[in-house]
């Protein structure tokens, strides 16, 4: 652990996390947001509501449900019922992106804060950078690069729903490919201890084989009992632990 | 479009609410448990193993855009990316474009 807990967050970090919204990952993120805007015009469903789940729910596969819910006119209860089903993932990315970034006995007004901008993608992120940054900056830097992204990502949302149509079938196909492409690839290049290597292989494997019985229940379950055996079977795995 | 605009705005501040609650449960719990400790580990595997089904299922159950492109172009754009990786010395930037790219041109030759 370094830096002062003694002392509170380094304010002066929130710019660089900003400026580190343009980077790779938040290039994959813009293509996938265009894609969204895309889906909201061809679902028939005004910008401004795209705009407002860009900022207010920032969690794009449970956008993508909520919007499949609105135009197959869902009961309000299934639809919420499937939008929280994508968010339960949420809760462990908090965790891990948190554990490495918050100050105890400090105001925790900046956790809640940072909370609401925590995805896979910052997740990801995170767990490229904060190596190189000191514990009192790594909050500052979540809420800096998550406020810097949901900017440009709302900016894609209206730019994909004006653009929709224009854009040659496979082109915006190799968009939206960017998004599995980039999650595989910076999971090999995080990936520290067998645990790492064999929780990515069972998640893998388990994912589709219960998406095939219950689509909706598939991540969660990959996760819960590919993680879960992952963590036994490596536990003497050697590596080092997360900091 | 079906639905009226009130009942609309109605909609999102549900998933709103239903998506804040997790992130909350996160906050609450973090404070509770050692960073050192071995439940850390556990849920840093869970996420992982979710991510990775993620991506599984992106490839081979896409929705959406992805939907009508051929699965081989998929899968063998992804390995060509992955030995990218892995010969570049791991350049992630590299090897995510390079991927990209890949699966561009295969959709094109593929039928």
């Amino acid at each position: 652990m370094s830096g002062a807990s003694g002392r509170g967050y380094d304010w002066s970090y929130l710019k660089r996390g900003a400026r580190q919204a343009a980077s790779m990952p938040g290039v994959v993120m813009f293509f996938s947001f265009l894609g969204f805007g895309a889906l909201l015009r061809s679902e028939g469903v005004p910008l401004v509501y795209g705009i407002a789940q860009d900022v207010a729910i920032w969690a794009l596969p449970g956008q993508v449900v909520l919007l499949d819910a609105v135009s197959r006119g869902l009961p309000l209860l299934l639809g919420a019922l499937a939008v929280t089903l994508t968010a339960v993932r949420l809760l462990p990315m908090v965790v891990l992106v948190l554990a490495r970034s918050r100050l105890a006995g400090q105001a925790r007004w900046p956790e809640y804060l940072a909370a609401h901008y925590i995805a896979a993608t910052v997740w990801v992120m995170a767990e490229m950078h904060f190596d190189s940054l000191p514990r009192a900056g790594r909050l500052p830097w979540v809420i800096g690069l998550g406020t810097a992204l949901v900017s440009a990502m709302t900016l894609a949302t209206a730019l994909g729903f004006m653009l929709t149509g224009i854009m040659a079938g496979p082109l915006a196909a190799t968009l939206v490919f960017f998004t599995p492409a980039f999650f595989l690839l910076a999971l090999i290049d995080g990936a520290r201890m067998r645990m790492d290597w064999l929780a990515m292989a069972l998640g893998a494997v388990l994912g589709p084989l219960v998406h095939v019985y219950w689509p909706s229940l598939d991540l969660l379950a990959a996760g819960l009992v590919g993680g879960g055996a992952a963590f036994l079977l490596g536990r003497n795995g050697g590596g080092r632990a997360a900091s | 479009m079906s639905v009226s605009s009130p009942s609309l705005w109605l909609v999102v501040l549900a998933g709103v609410l239903v998506t804040y609650v997790w992130r909350l449960a996160g906050v609450l719990l973090v404070s509770r448990i050692d960073p050192d400790g071995p439940a850390l580990r556990l849920v840093r595997a869970v996420v992982t193993a979710l991510v990775a089904a993620l991506v599984a299922r992106m490839l081979l159950f896409p929705s959406g855009l992805l939907a009508g492109t051929p699965l081989p172009a998929r899968l063998g754009a992804v390995l060509f990316g992955v030995a990218v990786w892995r010969f570049s010395g791991r350049m992630l930037e590299m090897a995510v474009a390079a991927g990209a790219s890949m699966f561009l041109a295969l959709q094109m030759l593929l039928p």
